[in-house]
């Protein structure tokens, strides 16, 4: 386990490299939803206001 | 005045607009000939605007020396890039004016309107364009390039160098600058659209003068250089056209 | 047969339950692929014999290099399929596309300088692919930024299509001008695998890897592309039915 997390010396490269295209990834993923929630959201406000409210 | 003629084309002073039925009846060619000389000589009434984007590359050359060493010897491993940089940024600045009077005075939109294809008369305002840029530009940078220590001989290469690669940088300008149509303060995307398509022309552009201030063929960039060229007449003015049929809407 | 296929993918109401149906079929075995690929590249492939375990950030910087330009290919379909036969969902993807795209174009770069760090001893080099891959990034902002500037979503869609174009086009020749530029000026520095032909179990995780990415932005663009088209659809009927579900 030591000698994973080392990564034959280079983990100070290798560990942030990994974190940050994971970040990315996660990013990515939260950013859609939010997207998508907002969206949502304000259509919903809009019928809402037109009296057409689902 | 015939309908056609380069006079009621032209803009009589305090008229700027082009008179719709001339474009329309006149032949493709003419039109762009029309064009081009309109561009032409509206251009030379505001001389000061001929001027600023050479004041600005002479000035940005200037700032080199002050900024590194006052040695020629050592500036002259610098002025291939330096004298390229300036010129990329010199002839951004010049992109301004292509459109910006035709779109406020509704030019622009008379060359839409007018039956004419748009791409010719595209292409006829970049080559005024690059006339009034480009060309005093390759025509400037030969002393800039000496100023920065490259020797005379070095002079014709620049010349020739910058003449080519001013040619597509005025024609993927002109794409930048016909999508940011009537933006306010556009300069910066401008620049940013602008220059990431630019970057091949810099590096050949600079591999050429680095070889002219060495004394070796410049041959091999330029041709680089005049592909480039050929490539950006051939789509650029489609699609600037396209921009500014997008931008018109 | 195929037309009315094609009709329906410009329906807005169609596409947004379609790619709603879609997601998962792209999100978990992405999830799979990515968790083998980790697995893979981490623990089951055995070290380089020069970059000893240093090289393992090619199972995260390729993919994401690979990303950069699929995506980016991907916008500029969809934005020329949007701008010639002027189909607004196909303008959706295409803006949809482009903030997935640079986000990975950063993690690539970010990675790529994490490898160069322990490899050449700097954080960056003007190495041909970084250098490419740097442009790639600013090719990217023009295009969210010119997105942005316009306020008109019709002329905000066709002006960001014909920049997508334009650069697509511009892609390989700025990747060969700037390949040739740096085999003037340095050796080639090109990252070294201890053998030009990886093995099977390097190989594998690689492959892995780069498939569940593909998928991944699958998933994300479908996502996006929901979001995307209710946003442009604002006062149409079908959303009513479609945000009660």
């Amino acid at each position: 386990m030591r000698e994973f997390l080392d990564m034959g010396g280079y983990a100070a490269f290798v560990w942030p490299a990994y974190a940050v295209t994971f970040g990315v990834i996660v990013l990515n993923i939260v950013w859609a939803q939010r997207l998508l929630r907002r969206s949502r959201a304000e259509a919903q406000r809009r019928l809402a206001m037109r009296g057409e409210a689902p | 005045m015939r309908p056609g003629s380069p006079a009621s084309v032209l803009p009589s002073p305090g008229v700027a607009a082009v008179s719709a039925p001339d474009m329309r009846t006149a032949s493709a060619l003419t039109a762009a000939r029309l064009a081009l000389a309109r561009d032409l000589q509206l251009a030379f009434r505001r001389p000061s605007q001929l001027v600023q984007p050479l004041a600005f590359f002479a000035i940005v050359t200037l700032l080199f020396p002050l900024a590194i060493s006052p040695e020629l010897s050592r500036l002259k491993f610098v002025a291939p890039g330096v004298l390229w940089a300036a010129a990329l940024l010199a002839s951004l600045l010049a992109l301004e004016f292509l459109f910006r009077d035709d779109a406020s005075d509704g030019t622009l939109e008379q060359y839409a309107l007018s039956g004419q294809s748009l791409t010719g008369l595209m292409f006829a305002k970049t080559v005024a364009h690059w006339l009034l840029t480009g060309l005093p530009l390759a025509l400037t940078a030969p002393l800039a390039a000496v100023s920065l220590g490259a020797p005379a001989t070095a002079m014709p290469g620049v010349l020739l160098a910058v003449a080519v690669g001013t040619v597509p940088l005025s024609l993927i300008g002109s794409i930048g600058a016909a999508l940011t149509l009537g933006m306010k303060r556009s300069g910066a995307l401008l620049s940013l659209l602008t220059l990431p398509l630019s970057l091949p022309v810099l590096i050949f552009g600079a591999r050429a003068t680095q070889l002219a201030i060495g004394g070796a063929s410049i041959l091999a960039p330029v041709e680089l250089l005049g592909a480039l060229a050929v490539l950006a007449v051939t789509l650029a003015p489609l699609a600037a056209a396209a921009a500014v049929r997008i931008s018109l809407e | 047969m195929t037309w009315t296929w094609f009709h329906r993918l410009g329906s807005p109401p169609y596409v947004y339950g379609l790619a709603a149906r879609l997601t998962p079929w792209f999100a978990w075995p992405a999830a799979l692929l990515i968790a083998a690929g980790l697995v893979g590249g981490l623990v089951l492939a055995p070290p380089d014999y020069q970059q000893g375990d240093g090289y393992r950030i090619l199972y995260v910087h390729a993919p994401s290099a690979w990303m950069s330009l699929m995506v980016y290919t991907t916008m500029a379909l969809a934005a020329a399929v949007g701008l010639i036969w002027r189909i607004k969902v196909a303008h959706a993807v295409a803006a949809s596309c482009a903030p997935i795209g640079a986000s990975f174009t950063l993690a690539a770069l970010v990675t790529g300088a994490l490898w160069g760090q322990p490899m050449w001893g700097t954080f960056w080099q003007w190495d041909p692919r970084l250098t490419s891959e740097l442009i790639l990034f600013f090719l990217y902002l023009g295009y969210m930024g010119l997105r942005a500037g316009l306020e008109d979503t019709q002329r905000a869609d066709r002006a960001s299509a014909v920049l997508a174009v334009v650069g697509v086009v511009n892609v390989p020749i700025i990747h060969y001008s700037v390949t040739w530029w740096n085999s003037l000026h340095q050796a080639p520095s090109i990252m070294r695998l201890a053998k030009p032909t990886m093995p099977a179990v390097m190989l594998v995780p690689l492959l892995a890897m780069l498939l569940g990415f593909t998928l991944l932005f699958g998933a994300l663009l479908l996502v996006r592309l929901r979001g995307e088209v209710l946003a442009r659809e604002r006062t149409a009927s079908w959303i009513r039915e479609a945000v009660s579900a």
